[in-house]
C-alpha cells in the first residue's frame, strides 16, 4: 500500500467538460488541416510537383571561396592558389565502378602514366553521392580522361582551388598548411561558419589567420536534372576571397637563413629591434608542405610524424633549450640593476668557484684571473657569473628573467608557441618536492640547469637590449588586405613592456655584447667583420648533465647525441641597430664557431640587402674600454 | 521509497505504450533513409545513436512512472530551478551551432535544456494553479506568478536565441491558462494588450528570425535563403504523392535537397517517401496519442494529475502541429523538433519521460484514494 503524503486535490471533471470539447475540437480540427494540406501538396498538386522534383529540380550548390594569398613583407608572394583537377565518379549515371576504374588503369598504362597510389572507392555505392577517384590529376592524365570521356560513363573532372606553397620547405613551420575540416573541429566550432568538407588552415600561419584566409562560401541556386546535373543556373551568391596576409617576413633574409643552417637541426630568430618585426623565422629539419595539397597520403604522414628529428616542429617558437651563456646578459643587467656590482667590481677566477666541497669549473680551465663585467661578458667567464648568481639568488634571477621576457609564451602570431622555463625556489618544490640547492643556483647563472628558452625569446632579449630596453611584442602580420588590394587591417608596433634595467646599464652590458664580436679575446671574435659592428654573445648549452669536473671541451669524444648545443645571440649595428638574431643549432658544439657564422651569414646579407652604410662606432673601439677598465 | 504495486501492472496503459512505440519506431526507419545519405561510412549512422537515445529515454519513461507523481510535484519548483540554472549555463559556455547556443556538452553527449524546460514549466505551472485554486476563472492579476514562471525561461531561450522553443512556451502557458479558465474581461484585456506589443516584439527579434517570418508569407521573395527550406520542403512532400516513392527512394532526401532534413523537417522525408498513404497514418497516431493523453487528464484522480497530463498532452499537440505545418509551408519556420519522430537525443529524452508521467498519472487513479 502506497502511502500518501499529500492531500489529494479531488475535482470534478464534469465541470470542466466544456473545456475538454474544446481541446479535443481544437485538436482534431488542426490535425484535420494538416491532412488536407497534406491532401492538397500530395494529390492535388502531386504531380506537378513530382515533376518538379524528377526532372528539374533546385539544388542549392556551394561555391567555395578562394583562400588569401600570403606575402612577405617585400609582397614577394609565398602561398599562391592553383586549380586542382579530381577525377570523381558519380554513381547514379554508371553503376559499375569497377568496370570504370579498370579502363581508366588501362588507358593510364598505355600512355604509361603512374597509376595512383589508392584508386579506391567504399564498398558499398550511395547512389547520389560522388565519389573521389584522384585527386590533383596531372595535365597529361587530364588529357586522356578528357578525351575518353565517353567510355567512362560517370566519370566527371571537377576543378577545385588547392594551396602552393612556393617556397615549400624554407618557409612551411611559419605558414603551415591547409586540409579538409575535421569532424572535431566541426564539433568545436562556435562561429557556425564551418562546414563539412571545408578547408581549414591546420597550422602555422594558414591555422592563426585561418578566419581571414578562408573568405566566405558562395552559393548558386541550379536546376539540376534527376541524375544531378546542372541545367540552368537560377541565382548565385559569388564567393568571396579571403584577405590577402602581408607578413613582416624577409623571404631573402629567411632563406639565406635556411640555407645557411643547411641540414643540421635548429632554428634561427631574426627581429627588427626597431618595431618587432619578425624578420625570419627557421626551422630545420623541415618539411615539404605542398604534400599536403588537397589530402597527403598515408604513407607520407607516417614517414613526417614518425621521423625522430620532428621536422614539423617548429623549433624556433617551441623548441626549449638552456640559453647557456647568452644568459649572461640577463644575469649582468640583474645584478647591476640591484646594485651588487659596478663595472669595477672584480672577482677572481683561478679557473673554477668552489661550493663546500664540491667545484663548479670554468670553461676556462687555467681561469681568467681577476676579471671585472666587461671582460667577464666578454670572455664569458663562469666563475665571475658563479658569484653573481649566488649574491642574487634563484628567486631575485627568476625575476630579471621574466622581466625580460621569459618563462612564458611573447604572444607571436602562431599557435603552439611555447614558453620555455625560468625556474624558482617554490617551483621545484611543487614539481619536484624538493628544496632549491644553491648548486643549482650556480648552474641556471650561466643559463644550464632547470633555465629553458625558445630562440623567439632569446632574439626578443637580445632585441631589447639592441633597442635600449623596449619589448615589443614579436609581429608576424603586417596587414590584412582584401583579394583588391583595399587594407582591411593594419598592425602596428605593440609595446609590451619596459625592462625594468636603466639605460646606463643597458649601455654597460650592450658595450662588453660589442666587445665579444670585436675585441681580441672576445668569444665570438670570429664573426668581427671590418665595416660592420655586430655586438652578441654566445653561448654552449650542456645537453646532458655531464659530471661538472669533465665539463666544457671534452664534449668532443661525446657522441653526437649527447654534443652542446651551439647558440649565439646577437644584433647589429651596434650603434643603431636594426636586427637583432639569435640562432641555435642542435648537438653542433660550439657556438662560437658553429653558431655565430650562421648569424653572420644573415646579417651579411640584411646589410647587402639594405645597403645601409652605418658608420661602424668607433668610439667604442678604444673609449668604451678604457673608460670601463681604468 | 518505490513499492512495487501490483496495481502498476494490471492497470498499466498498454495502449500509451504502444502507440509511443510505434510512433517511435515509424521515426527510426525514418531517419535511417533520412540519415543514410549523410552517414559516412566511418561515423556511427545517426539512426544507432537515435536508437541509443530511445533507450535512454524508455529509462527516464520508466522511472518518471514508477514514482509518484505527486513526488515530482513536490519537487517542481527544485526541477524549475536547475532548468533555470542549466539554461544561464547554456548562455554562458554552451556549445553553439549555426549561430545559435542551444547545447551544454554532458561527457561526449550535449544536451539541449531547452526541451528540459518545457516538461519543468509544465510541472510548476500544475503545482503552483493546484495550490492556488479559487474557485472561479482567473482574473489578469492573479497570472502574474504564472506568467513570471514562463517568462524568464521564455526570455532566456529567445536570448540564445531559439524562437520555436520560446513559441512554446508561449503557447503551454495559454493552453494551461484555458485549462485552470480565465475571466472573458481578462482575455479581452490580454488579447488587446497583445496586439499592442506586437510590434514591440517584432523589434526584438534577430534578422533571421523576421526573415524567415516575411519568407512565410512569400516564399519566392528569397529563394536562396530561408525561401528554399519552404520550397524544397514543399515539393519533397508533394513529389510524394498518394503512396510515395518507397522506403529510401525519396529523391529530394537522397539528394540531399533539404538542409536539417533528419531534426526539424524529418517530415518532409518521410511524406515523400510514403507518401499522404503515409502522412495520413502517422496523423491518426498522433491524434490517436492526444485524445488518450486528453482522456487520461479527464480521468484523472486529481486537480494536480490533470494539469500535468493536460500540460504533456498539449506540448506534444503543439509540437505536432506547428513543426508539421512549418514542413507543409502553412506555419513559419521556426526551429521546432516533431516530437519522437526528429533526430535528437533532449527532446527524445524529456518526451519519452513525459510519457512516462501520462502513465504514471494513468496508473495512478487505480491506486489513490481520497
Amino acid at each position: 500500500m502506497q502511502k500518501i503524503r499529500n492531500r489529494l486535490n479531488e475535482y470534478e471533471p464534469g465541470q470542466l467538460r466544456q473545456r475538454f470539447k474544446i481541446a479535443v475540437i481544437v485538436v482534431s480540427v488542426a490535425l484535420a488541416l494538416l491532412v488536407l494540406r497534406m491532401w492538397h501538396l500530395q494529390v492535388i498538386k502531386g504531380e506537378e510537383l513530382r515533376q518538379r522534383s524528377e526532372n528539374n529540380s533546385v539544388r542549392l550548390r556551394k561555391i567555395k571561396p578562394m583562400r588569401g594569398l600570403i606575402m612577405d613583407s617585400e609582397r614577394r608572394v609565398l602561398v599562391d592558389n592553383q586549380p586542382s583537377f579530381d577525377l570523381v565518379f558519380i554513381p547514379n549515371r554508371a553503376r559499375d565502378i569497377g568496370n570504370v576504374i579498370e579502363k581508366i588503369k588501362a588507358l593510364y598504362a598505355e600512355r604509361s602514366l603512374a597509376l595512383p597510389p589508392i584508386l579506391s572507392f567504399p564498398g558499398r555505392l550511395k547512389p547520389f553521392v560522388p565519389v573521389l577517384l584522384e585527386r590533383n590529376i596531372s595535365r597529361e592524365k587530364l588529357a586522356v580522361v578528357e578525351t575518353h570521356a565517353f567510355d567512362l560513363p560517370g566519370v566527371v573532372v571537377e576543378v577545385t582551388p588547392i594551396r602552393k606553397y612556393l617556397n615549400g620547405e624554407m618557409t612551411a613551420q611559419l605558414i603551415g598548411f591547409t586540409g579538409e575540416v575535421s569532424r572535431e573541429d566541426l564539433e568545436r566550432d562556435m562561429s557556425g561558419r564551418y562546414a563539412a568538407g571545408d578547408i581549414t588552415g591546420k597550422f602555422g600561419i594558414e591555422k592563426f589567420l585561418d578566419s581571414h584566409l578562408r573568405g566566405r562560401s558562395g552559393a548558386e541556386q541550379v536546376e539540376v536534372n534527376v541524375a544531378g546535373k546542372t541545367v540552368r543556373s537560377l541565382g548565385k551568391i559569388p564567393a568571396t576571397t579571403g584577405d590577402n596576409v602581408v607578413l613582416t617576413i624577409d623571404s631573402a633574409l629567411q632563406e639565406t637563413a635556411w640555407k645557411a643552417l643547411g641540414d643540421r637541426a635548429g632554428a634561427l630568430v631574426a627581429l627588427d629591434p626597431r618595431s618587432g618585426d619578425v624578420l625570419a623565422l627557421v626551422s630545420s629539419p623541415s618539411f615539404n608542405p605542398n604534400l599536403f595539397n588537397g589530402g597527403i597520403s598515408f604513407d607520407d604522414w607516417e614517414s613526417l610524424s614518425n621521423d625522430p628529428r620532428h621536422p614539423m616542429e617548429n623549433r624556433s617558437i617551441s623548441g626549449q633549450y638552456p640559453p647557456a651563456s647568452t644568459y649572461k646578459s640577463v644575469i649582468a643587467a640583474a645584478a647591476l640593476e640591484e646594485g651588487l656590482i659596478t663595472p669595477e667590481t672584480s672577482f677572481f677566477c683561478n679557473g673554477a668557484f668552489e661550493l663546500g666541497d664540491r667545484k663548479f669549473r670554468c670553461w676556462q680551465e687555467k681561469g681568467h684571473g681577476h676579471v671585472k663585467l666587461h671582460r667577464a661578458l666578454v670572455e664569458s667567464c663562469d666563475v665571475y657569473f658563479y658569484n653573481l648568481g649566488k649574491m642574487l639568488g634563484v628567486d631575485r634571477i627568476a625575476f630579471y628573467a621574466r622581466a625580460f621576457g621569459l618563462g612564458a609564451p611573447l604572444g607571436v602570431d602562431l599557435s603552439r608557441e611555447k614558453g620555455g622555463l625560468i625556474p624558482t625556489k617554490q617551483w621545484k618544490l611543487d614539481r619536484l618536492k624538493e628544496p632549491w640547492q644553491m648548486g643549482e643556483t650556480l648552474s641556471i647563472s650561466i643559463g644550464q640547469g632547470f633555465n629553458l628558452v625558445t630562440p623567439l625569446q632569446l632574439a626578443n632579449i637580445y632585441a631589447a637590449l639592441a633597442n635600449g630596453g623596449t619589448f615589443y611584442r614579436p609581429r608576424l602580420v603586417k596587414q590584412l588586405e582584401s583579394s583588391d588590394g583595399r587594407v582591411v587591417k593594419e598592425y602596428g608596433p605593440e609595446k609590451q613592456a619596459a625592462l625594468p634595467v636603466r639605460p646606463e646599464n643597458i649601455r654597460i652590458i650592450n658595450r662588453a655584447l660589442w666587445g665579444a664580436v670585436n675585441e681580441r679575446g672576445g668569444t665570438g671574435y670570429a664573426l668581427k667583420r671590418k665595416g660592420e659592428d655586430v655586438a652578441g654573445k654566445t653561448g654552449t648549452a650542456q645537453v646532458v648533465g655531464l659530471p661538472q669536473d669533465e665539463k666544457g671541451r671534452k664534449t668532443k669524444r661525446v657522441s653526437a647525441a649527447f654534443r652542446d648545443h651551439a647558440l649565439f645571440a646577437c644584433f647589429a649595428p651596434y650603434a643603431n641597430p636594426e636586427i637583432a638574431v639569435a640562432v641555435i643549432l642542435e648537438n653542433a658544439g660550439h657556438g662560437g664557431t658553429a653558431a655565430a657564422p650562421v648569424a653572420r651569414k644573415v646579417i651579411d646579407a640584411y646589410f647587402a640587402g639594405k645597403k645601409t652604410d652605418q658608420p661602424p662606432a668607433k668610439f667604442v673601439k678604444v673609449g668604451s674600454r678604457e673608460k670601463l677598465e681604468p | 521509497m518505490i513499492k512495487l504495486d501490483r496495481r502498476l501492472i494490471i492497470n498499466f496503459d498498454w495502449t500509451l505504450l504502444v502507440l509511443v512505440l510505434i510512433i517511435s519506431g515509424i521515426g527510426l526507419l525514418n531517419i535511417y533513409s533520412a540519415g543514410f545519405s549523410l552517414s559516412d561510412l566511418r561515423q556511427t549512422p545517426l539512426f544507432l545513436k537515435q536508437v541509443q537515445w530511445i533507450a535512454i529515454g524508455i529509462a527516464g519513461m520508466a522511472i518518471a512512472f514508477f514514482v509518484d507523481y505527486r513526488t515530482f510535484s513536490r519537487h517542481a519548483y527544485l526541477i524549475y530551478g536547475i532548468s533555470i540554472a542549466l539554461l544561464v549555463i547554456v548562455l554562458a559556455a554552451g556549445y553553439s551551432t549555426r549561430g545559435s547556443q542551444r547545447w551544454i556538452a554532458l561527457g561526449g553527449f550535449t544536451f539541449q535544456p531547452s526541451e528540459l524546460i518545457k516538461l519543468a514549466i509544465i510541472l510548476a505551472l500544475a503545482k503552483y494553479f493546484d495550490r492556488h485554486q479559487i474557485g472561479r476563472n482567473y482574473r489578469l492579476r492573479e497570472l502574474f506568478i504564472p506568467a513570471l514562471i514562463v517568462l524568464i525561461p521564455f526570455l532566456l531561450i529567445l536570448k540564445q536565441p531559439d524562437l520555436g522553443t520560446g513559441l512554446i512556451l508561449i503557447i503551454l502557458f495559454f493552453s494551461i491558462v484555458f485549462f485552470v479558465g480565465l475571466e472573458w474581461r481578462s482575455f479581452l484585456l490580454a488579447a488587446a494588450g497583445g496586439l499592442i506589443l506586437t510590434p514591440l516584439g517584432w523589434h526584438l527579434l534577430k534578422d533571421y528570425q523576421k526573415e524567415r517570418i516575411m519568407t512565410f508569407f512569400s516564399p519566392e521573395r528569397d529563394p536562396l535563403g530561408s525561401g528554399y527550406h519552404i520550397i524544397q520542403s514543399m515539393i519533397a512532400v508533394g513529389s510524394g504523392g498518394f503512396f510515395g516513392k518507397g522506403f529510401m527512394k525519396g529523391s529530394q532526401t537522397q539528394l540531399k535537397f533539404l538542409p536539417e532534413q533528419q531534426t526539424d523537417f524529418v517530415f518532409s522525408v518521410f511524406a515523400e517517401e510514403w507518401g499522404f498513404l503515409g502522412g495520413v497514418i502517422l496523423m491518426v497516431m498522433f491524434l490517436l496519442l492526444i485524445v488518450w493523453g486528453l482522456k487520461i487528464v479527464f480521468h484523472s484522480k486529481d486537480y494536480l494529475g490533470a494539469l500535468i497530463a493536460f500540460g504533456i498532452t498539449m506540448l506534444i499537440f503543439w509540437e505536432v502541429f506547428i513543426n508539421i505545418g512549418m514542413v507543409l509551408g502553412i506555419l513559419p519556420v521556426v526551429g521546432i523538433p516533431l516530437p519522437f519522430l526528429s533526430y535528437g537525443g533532449s527532446s527524445m529524452v524529456v518526451l519519452m519521460t513525459s510519457i512516462g508521467l501520462l502513465m504514471n498519472i494513468s496508473v495512478r487513479r487505480f491506486i489513490l484514494q481520497s
